[in-house]
């Protein structure tokens, strides 16, 4: 039976509907993951070698005995973040004459199949069975192989249970933030070090090997547990989403600018209520710490602001490239509903205009404390305002008209490639080399700061013509809507 | 004259999916478009509100072209299917939407709707659901009424009966009548269900692969004669 499910899941990965971009990404996730192992191998045979290249004069065992712990903490937290859950898949199964606890089994060895649960092979298991096998002889070394077989197996099964946990009821996810960040401070006080007891753990086990199966013990309570989780709550509604009651919500300050207010109002809410859009404007949120990396004071008092220029349009323009490069994708759902009402395609682009300008600003008004480093970065960052949303916003819209790839919101955010064609990556291109355009000229004759102040004035320029940009990607859009329409109809 | 269509074609590869040669609507009419699948009634329906690009030919509503013309969009309120829901939004947001594109007020698209209370049979408003997490019935109930909302003069509803209740099916029966009755709406309707579209429309038109094979006002015989055809 296990088989058949399996059979079916390979089958339905490469029938799938899009199945050219879908295998497109996963080449590409494939070349990543061979990257990672390739690597992992390298780390795994050099071990030895590393550790005394990296810390010379430390013991080989002692540093590595204090790193697997320290590994799987590292790799619990991504699985929370990255490792999907299987779920969806058994809906067609669960009305048929098959023991739910075949389905259960399903879940849990399905999900065993991920990359987080090859890569610590190759990382340790080759120095177990070279250094630990010749010191400490091969039965402590297998019980090693053992104990990081089974932590792997408790890591995958616990990230599951938490992440099943947290879809069902979502204040969890509080207490489980709470107790990793609690954690973390500790280690990070140096309270209690995860390298420390890794270290007492593993050490106990050169002793006294057969201790090794208690991490099997706990990875198997941990696998019944999710069993029986699953076996209690095996029902799709319940397994995928939160049952809370939804509000209607209104934005007063959007609704100042009538018809187009209601239409960015509209794209708000879509941006707040998906899981996807939600992570690419977290994702802005988060670029928004880029400075730090790039804003340097040496390269400031030297005046050399070639890489600062682009983290200034990277930083506040994050949430226009990263948003706007799927545009008008987002909508595919109700694009045919938006064409037949009334509204028209003027309107539908000003929306789009008032949405990046109110996000762009207010990532400018916070980002200005970068001006604290000094009032020089205020100055390229009011630039790369300027030409985020006098230009950049443009460029983005005029790419838009040309995308018909629709993007399914009810799917989830992480590792899904949904809507990415190459026009996506050319975006970024021109995005991002234009203002180099403006800049470089000055510059390279000796007045950086003259570049910046073109660069802002193209900006403004183009923000006090936008009428006439308006006019021209409704033009655009009209053109090809027809085309657009018909793509997002094959979602 | 409400609609006309003119010499229209659309095609895809080889195959013709409309072929009208003239087709005439007049103002108050209820028609009836029926047909097997891929008789090009939805095609037709999406190139009367200009989604799709005909090959050839063009539509007229009130004498304009509609491709390339938002005018008609001011009298013409449709519903063909959930792709013109906001799936994300819950129903009286999307109410106060549409509600909004003809500038009315919040409170009085809320006011409005009372008037569906029984058309909705409790199961639409105040409910705290996105749309996208309605059943099917009330997902179509939603937009027939949001269509309803927008007063048009031209309503164009693809399959309204389906994965409606017995109950609700003679509402909206009831509700098109009348509509046709006060404001002289003109009606195009498709379905699959021969009993409902010879009960509410008076005129019937029957297509076939892209072209229309019939078209007729009703009388008492309509029914026998779509059923003899249809059973052929």
């Amino acid at each position: 039976m296990l088989s058949t499910f399996l059979n079916h899941q390979w089958k339905a990965f490469w029938r799938s509907r899009n199945k050219g971009t879908s295998i497109a990404a996963q080449l590409f996730l494939g070349f990543v993951i061979l990257y990672l192992l390739a690597l992992a191998i390298l780390v795994g045979f050099g071990m030895e070698l590393i550790i005394g290249k990296l810390l010379p004069g430390k013991d080989v065992f002692y540093v590595f005995n204090g790193l697997i712990l320290y590994y799987f903490a590292i790799d619990f937290l991504m699985r929370l973040q990255l490792q999907e859950l299987p779920t969806l898949s058994i809906v067609p199964y669960l009305h048929l004459r098959i023991p739910k606890q075949k389905i259960v089994n399903f879940l849990n060895v399905r999900s065993l199949f991920s990359a987080f649960n090859i890569l610590p092979l190759f990382i340790f298991i080759p120095f177990c069975c070279t250094a630990i096998a010749e010191v400490y002889g091969p039965f402590v070394a297998i019980m090693y192989v053992i104990s990081i077989l089974s932590l792997s197996a408790f890591n995958n099964f616990t990230a599951m249970y938490i992440k099943r946990l947290t879809t069902v009821n979502v204040k969890a996810i509080i207490g489980v933030v709470v107790v990793i960040s609690s954690l973390a401070l500790l280690e990070y006080f140096k309270i209690l070090s995860i390298t420390e007891i890794s270290n007492r753990l593993f050490s106990f086990i050169t002793l006294h090997p057969p201790t090794a199966f208690t991490f099997t013990i706990v990875a198997l309570v941990m696998y019944f547990i999710n069993g029986k989780y699953l076996q209690r709550y095996m029902y799709t509604e319940e397994l995928s989403t939160a049952q809370e009651k939804k509000v209607s919500t209104a934005y007063p300050f959007l609704d100042r600018f009538g018809a187009v207010g209601v239409l960015a109002a509209l794209e708000l809410k879509l941006i707040l209520r998906h899981k996807r859009t939600r992570s690419a404007l977290i994702m802005s949120l988060v670029f928004m710490l880029y400075g730090f990396l790039f804003y340097k004071k040496l390269l400031l008092e030297k005046d050399d602001i070639r890489m600062m220029l682009f983290a200034a349009v990277f930083i506040t323009g994050s949430s226009i490239s990263i948003y706007g490069q799927f545009m008008f994708g987002w909508q595919a759902a109700h694009f045919d509903g938006l064409m037949v009402n009334k509204t028209n395609l003027k309107h539908f682009i000003k929306a789009k205009f008032l949405l990046f300008t109110t996000i762009s600003t207010i990532v400018a008004i916070i980002t200005s404390f970068y001006g604290l480093i000094s009032p020089k970065i205020l100055f390229i960052q009011f630039a790369a305002y300027c030409y985020n949303i006098g230009i950049g916003t443009v460029i983005v819209l005029y790419f838009a008209t040309w995308n018909s790839k629709a993007i399914d919101l009810s799917k989830g955010s992480t590792f899904n490639y949904q809507g990415i064609s190459a026009s996506q990556f050319i975006l970024m291109v021109p995005y991002f080399l234009i203002p180099y355009a403006f800049y470089l000229p000055f510059a390279l004759n000796g007045h950086p700061y003259w570049g910046i102040a073109c660069l802002a004035f193209f900006g403004l320029l183009a923000l006090c013509t936008r009428s006439f940009w308006v006019t021209f990607l409704a033009n655009e859009l009209n053109k090809r809507r027809y085309k657009i329409a018909e793509g997002f109809r094959e979602l | 004259m409400i609609l006309e269509i003119i010499d229209l074609k659309k095609v895809y590869g080889n195959k013709t999916v409309v072929n009208i040669d003239d087709l005439k609507i007049n103002a108050g009419e209820t028609v009836g478009l029926v047909g097997n699948n891929g008789a090009g009634k939805t095609t037709l329906f999406r190139i009367v509100l200009d989604l799709i690009r005909p090959n050839q030919g063009e539509v007229r509503s009130k004498g304009k072209n509609v491709a390339g013309n938002d005018e008609w969009k001011t009298y013409t309120a449709s519903y063909l299917d959930e792709g013109f829901l906001i799936d994300y939004l819950t129903a009286e947001e999307y109410f106060i939407f549409i509600g909004s594109l003809h500038h009315f007020s919040p409170a009085h698209v809320m006011d409005y709707l009372k008037q569906y209370e029984e058309f909705f049979n409790g199961e639409v408003l105040n409910k705290g659901k996105y749309i996208r997490d309605f059943s099917k019935g009330n997902q179509n109930k939603i937009g027939i009424a949001a269509a309803l909302m927008q007063n048009p003069e031209l309503l164009v509803l693809d399959e309204p009966f389906a994965n409606l209740d017995p109950t609700t099916q003679i509402r909206l029966k009831t509700l098109i009548r009348s509509l046709k009755n006060e404001h002289a709406l003109t009606t195009l309707i498709s379905s699959h269900d021969l009993n409902h579209v010879t009960d509410v429309c008076d005129r019937i038109i029957l297509l076939e692969k892209g072209l229309i094979i019939k078209d007729f006002n009703k009388d008492e015989n309509t029914l026998k004669e779509l059923e003899e055809y249809f059973s052929e």
